[in-house]
């Protein structure tokens, strides 16, 4: 499984593909950290919702890289659609942490962090956790989004970027705090709105178990398309 | 491996393209899949790959090490040809010593040598075939699938292909391949699954006609055609040069 992760992962970085989210990153962290210092719960809480979209579309453009035909070729190679599966998503993992390595050490380089101003600010180590807390919670949702919108499960590249965009649009409009259904986004508001408060026990667990949610239940539908296309 | 009862559709309320199919190939098999263009050829083998699943049925005692070589190999991606198929080696479970020395020989058998630090974008159709056929090879299947493989292949490499399903089934594999081309007549020993409406029947095969040239001297001529015609073969025509 190694293997294919490898040649997948050279796959991606050789077609160049990669540069599109990653410039896409680094010019949306430029523009929020380019305007002045903010506190770090705040800064990280923009940027994981930042992430998100770009995680998903990252991981879509990984997914199709790969020719069907060749998906069919790695799927005998490895011992069946199951690890083949796995071995897509533990690809993804790694350019996806990548960005999220990105995103955090960013606003550093740029100077864009700064301590608690007032009494009463969450402390500087507090944002920080709940920062790198918000960017590792966002991953397996945006991951398994991008998933979804792939070829490989919706079947062509258009189908996919409807998936992509309309969960991207919904994730802003119906992801509000006042929404009677927020549990229909991907969580990405909400784990934005519980970073920039900082360190609150109640809402991050809450929030984990929504992402967590939210991520196996996309997870279950990845699976589940990949296997009627199967 | 057997098909117990198998049926597939791609989608629900369309047509099954596969209806109740029962069969088996037993170890040291070749089975040719024919039937007319689009008929379910592809489909059947892919199914036997592991690569579709029947909506009812199942295919049982697939051999682990499958080796699946397409009809059309995606020569699109950004790898040369020796990084591909020492890549796919890995795939496979190969450790990379094994690896390169599988794909060595391989190459040189298909005269894919010269070729293998080529990219793929930039092979032929039929090279891009030939690395097809590697990666499907390297790691010594039990049941090779073999996709329409005379599809693109230069003669002298179409001429390989029994040798390599020879090979294949005497190491005890099994082989399953399709063809609408007529060529299934020189592999050794096949057995014919012929697909129509979605069902499988198993005619005989038509016995396919050889030519061999044969150089005699002046004064055996006449006795080397009676003695071929003794033998119930025909003889086509004797040159005699002036």
């Amino acid at each position: 499984m190694t293997a294919l992760i490898r040649l997948r992962l050279v796959a991606f970085l050789r077609t160049g593909r990669a540069l599109a989210p990653l410039l896409s990153v680094l010019v949306v962290l430029g523009v929020i950290y380019g305007g002045g210092q903010a506190q770090a719960a705040e800064a990280y809480g923009f940027s994981a919702a930042v992430l998100f979209p770009v995680v998903a579309w990252q991981t879509q453009i990984l997914f199709n890289v790969e020719p069907d035909t060749q998906r069919q070729l790695s799927t005998v190679a490895v011992g069946g659609l199951g690890r083949e599966i796995v071995a897509g998503l533990l690809t993804a993992l790694v350019p996806a942490f990548a960005l999220v390595a990105i995103a955090l050490a960013l606003p550093w380089a740029l100077g864009g962090i700064t301590g608690p101003q007032r009494p009463g600010d969450p402390s500087l180590a507090s944002g920080v956790v709940a920062g790198v807390w918000a960017h590792l919670l966002l991953v397996p949702p945006a991951l398994l989004l991008g998933a979804v919108a792939s070829r490989a499960a919706v079947g062509n590249a258009a189908r996919g970027l409807a998936v992509l965009a309309g969960c991207t649009v919904l994730a802003f409009a119906v992801g509000t705090k006042d929404s009677p259904v927020p549990w229909l986004a991907p969580p990405l508001l909400p784990t934005a709105r519980a970073t920039v408060d900082g360190l609150a026990a109640g809402p991050l667990a809450v929030q984990t178990a929504f992402a967590a949610a939210w991520a196996a239940v996309a997870l279950v539908g990845y699976v589940t398309l990949r296997r009627r296309n199967a | 491996m057997r098909l117990d009862g198998v049926w597939l559709r791609y989608r629900r309320g369309e047509p099954w393209v596969l209806r109740g199919v029962e069969a088996s190939v037993a170890a040291g098999e070749a089975v040719a899949v024919v039937g007319r263009n689009g008929v379910g050829k592809s489909t059947l083998l892919k199914l036997a790959a592991g690569l579709l699943r029947p909506q009812r049925g199942a295919v049982r005692e697939r051999p682990a090490r499958v080796g699946y070589v397409p009809e059309r190999f995606p020569a699109d991606q950004p790898f040369t040809a020796r990084r591909y198929l020492l890549g796919m080696a890995a795939i496979h479970g190969l450790a990379p010593a094994d690896g390169r020395r599988a794909v060595g020989e391989w190459a040189e058998r298909l005269h894919l040598d010269p070729l293998l630090d080529s990219p793929l974008a930039e092979l032929s159709k039929g090279s891009a075939q030939k690395v097809g056929l590697v990666q499907g090879l390297v790691h010594r299947p039990d049941l090779l699938i073999l996709d329409e493989p005379w599809e693109g292949l230069d003669a002298a490499t179409r001429a390989k292909v029994p040798a390599i399903v020879a090979q294949t089934l005497d190491r005890g594999g099994r082989v399953l391949i399709s063809d609408h081309l007529g060529e299934v007549g020189s592999l050794p020993d096949v057995r014919t699954w012929e697909l129509v409406d979605g069902q499988l029947s198993t005619p005989e095969l038509a016995p396919v006609e050889c030519v061999i040239e044969v150089a005699v001297t002046g004064a055996e001529v006449d006795a080397a055609v009676a003695s071929l015609r003794a033998a119930g073969h025909r003889v086509l025509g004797v040159r005699i040069p002036s």
